[in-house]
């Protein structure tokens, strides 16, 4: 585990209906939003459906298990200065197996063998003792919690 | 109430451009300035007949910035604002001012936009920071913003429809092309489709090639009543068409409303522009698209009606481009060309729409051109407007 003091990067927790999000990571737990009205699954965390407007919002668990929808490999230091010593790393979109996507790395992984589709599962970066962040690594099949997604 | 044909481009002007390292007597305000006045001076107007004023602000600037170039200048408008659209903000200035004008809130517009670079790092990572959302489920994974952001769809669209680096390179060919001929380009040697592929990997499969280089630079336009614009001394611009439309934020393209990174709201805002215009694809004698990376020229020439999404790649690799050909395509070497000095680009696809139109393009002039298309692209091809221009009124 990486020591607070010395994470050089940004630290999420700015947006307080995000709240939630940021906690079940901490407890190594991947959620999303899911709404009571119109069923849609929603990410980012929001106080309202970006569908129908509800405000009849839910947290689900996700399973943690998704696919590379499209992906970069960065070779230059990015807007943040704190991310130079990752580089080459890759910056993705994660589409989850309950159909929301995310922003994310893929990690323990040669960049150059990351493709569109490759299966992944979550793993939680642990970079300070207060936050995790949920990062992708190539589908490992074991020591994965398989059951379906659940209500909190 | 329609605006199709009521207002009309009279005058405009650009700055010459400078890299950022060529840049030391330059500011956001000298530039903005400069723009206004030679377009102001091309218009053949005085600075009484200004009573509209939009001006872009440059990146980390204030949002008042309208009010304070009305300062700098002493304008005194009864029409004002200063959009921040990313790149589509110059052609939904154009047709707000249009709007405004036939409503009769002003007569005359006068919209700038430009900057001055300077050495170093563009984009202060607190420009994005500041959302927290964008912040937390963006940031905090090490975006390389605009790059990272059109990386993703590039990435999408060569795995959905099976395309190589080719067409990519061949929209940098084209680009640098024009440019050699363009007086005011900064990148005026023309490159080969190898040396585009072989350019340093950046933010794969984004090559350095492929990616615009930010400059300083400024452009200006004049928009005025159809009316007025009989009385120019220049050939009026009429703007026939237009359209806008948004579906994601500025930032990535993971969270918004269209799930496909392949498809555009160009589609709608281009849709827009032809049925106001009454005009088609088929009329433009030219198209001006928003080209700060490669992807956008391929997904915009499918989205505005060249040919079938996912043919715009062999599009680009089969249709003669250049001035010279069947669909001349930013014939003054688009950003990917002549650079694309920050917030000036918004209104240059516009500038070139009408020096095309004016018939004053030099050795790039179309010949006979009577209708061309301006698309301005902004966020991740988030927000696109759309404009239908001709030097007359079909
Ligand atoms: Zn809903």
């Amino acid at each position: 585990m990486t020591v607070s003091s010395q994470y050089a990067k940004p630290l999420p927790g700015e947006s307080p209906e995000s709240k939630p999000y940021w906690e079940a990571a901490r407890r190594h737990e991947l959620v999303f939003q899911s709404c009571g009205s119109c069923g849609r699954k929603i990410h980012f965390p929001r106080v309202v459906c970006p569908g129908c407007l509800s405000r009849n919002l839910q947290w689900r668990k996700a399973l943690g298990i998704g696919s590379v929808y499209s992906y970069t490999i960065i070779y230059r230091q990015g807007v943040h200065p704190g991310f130079a010593s990752d580089i080459p790393y890759v910056y993705a979109i994660i589409e989850l197996e309950e159909g929301v996507r995310m922003i994310s790395n893929v990690i323990n992984v040669d960049p150059l063998k990351v493709t569109i589709g490759m299966k992944v599962n979550v793993v939680f970066d642990d970079v300070t003792d207060k936050v995790s962040i949920p990062k992708f690594e190539p589908l490992q099949g074991k020591g994965l919690d398989k059951k379906a997604s659940c209500q909190l | 109430m329609s605006i199709r044909g009521k207002t009309a481009i009279i005058g405009y002007g650009e700055t010459e451009f400078a890299k950022a390292r060529d840049s030391e007597n330059r500011s956001n305000h000298t530039e903005q300035c400069h723009a206004a006045i030679l377009a102001i001076e091309d218009a053949g107007i005085r600075k009484e007949d200004i009573d509209g004023l939009i001006a872009l602000p440059p990146l980390g600037q204030t949002p008042s910035w309208g009010m304070d170039m009305a300062e700098y200048l002493q304008l005194q408008p009864r029409f004002i604002d200063n959009l921040y659209h990313g790149g589509a903000a110059g052609a939904a200035a154009i047709l707000y001012s249009a709007a405004a004008i036939n409503a009769g809130l002003c007569h005359t517009v006068l919209l700038v936009g430009g900057s001055a670079m300077k050495p170093g790092r563009i984009f202060p990572y607190d420009a994005q920071a500041v959302i927290p959302f964008v912040h937390d489920f963006d940031s905090i994974y090490g975006s390389m913003l605009d790059n990272s952001a059109y990386a993703l769809i590039k990435q999408r669209y060569k795995h959905e429809f099976g395309v190589g680096e080719e067409p990519f390179a061949q929209v940098v060919v084209n680009a640098r092309y024009h440019a050699s001929k363009f007086p005011n380009a900064l990148l005026k040697t023309p490159v080969s489709r190898q040396a585009v592929i072989d350019s340093p990997m950046i933010c794969d499969p984004l090559r350095m090639f492929e990616i615009v280089m930010p400059c300083s630079g400024a452009a200006a336009v004049v928009l005025t009543s159809a009316e007025a614009a009989g009385r120019s001394n220049n050939p009026p611009v009429y703007l026939l068409g237009g359209g806008q439309s948004i579906d994601r934020g500025m930032w990535n393209p993971a969270y918004g409303r269209n799930p496909s990174l392949t498809t555009s709201p160009i589609k709608k805002s281009a849709a827009q522009a032809f049925a106001m215009a009454g005009l088609t694809i088929a009329d433009m004698d030219f198209v001006q698209l928003y080209d700060c990376y490669t992807i956008t020229v391929i997904i915009a020439l499918e989205d505005i009606g060249c040919c079938e999404k996912g043919q715009g790649a062999k599009f680009v690799e089969n249709a003669n481009l250049t001035h010279q050909g069947e669909l001349p395509v930013n014939t003054d070497g688009g950003q990917l060309g002549r650079g694309q000095p920050m917030g000036a680009c918004h209104f240059l696809s516009t500038v070139e729409a009408a020096r095309q139109l004016m018939g004053r393009a030099g050795a790039l002039q179309v010949e006979g051109a009577r209708f061309g298309l301006v698309n301005g692209n902004g966020g991740s091809m988030a927000n696109e407007c759309t404009l239908i221009f001709g030097n007359q009124i079909p």
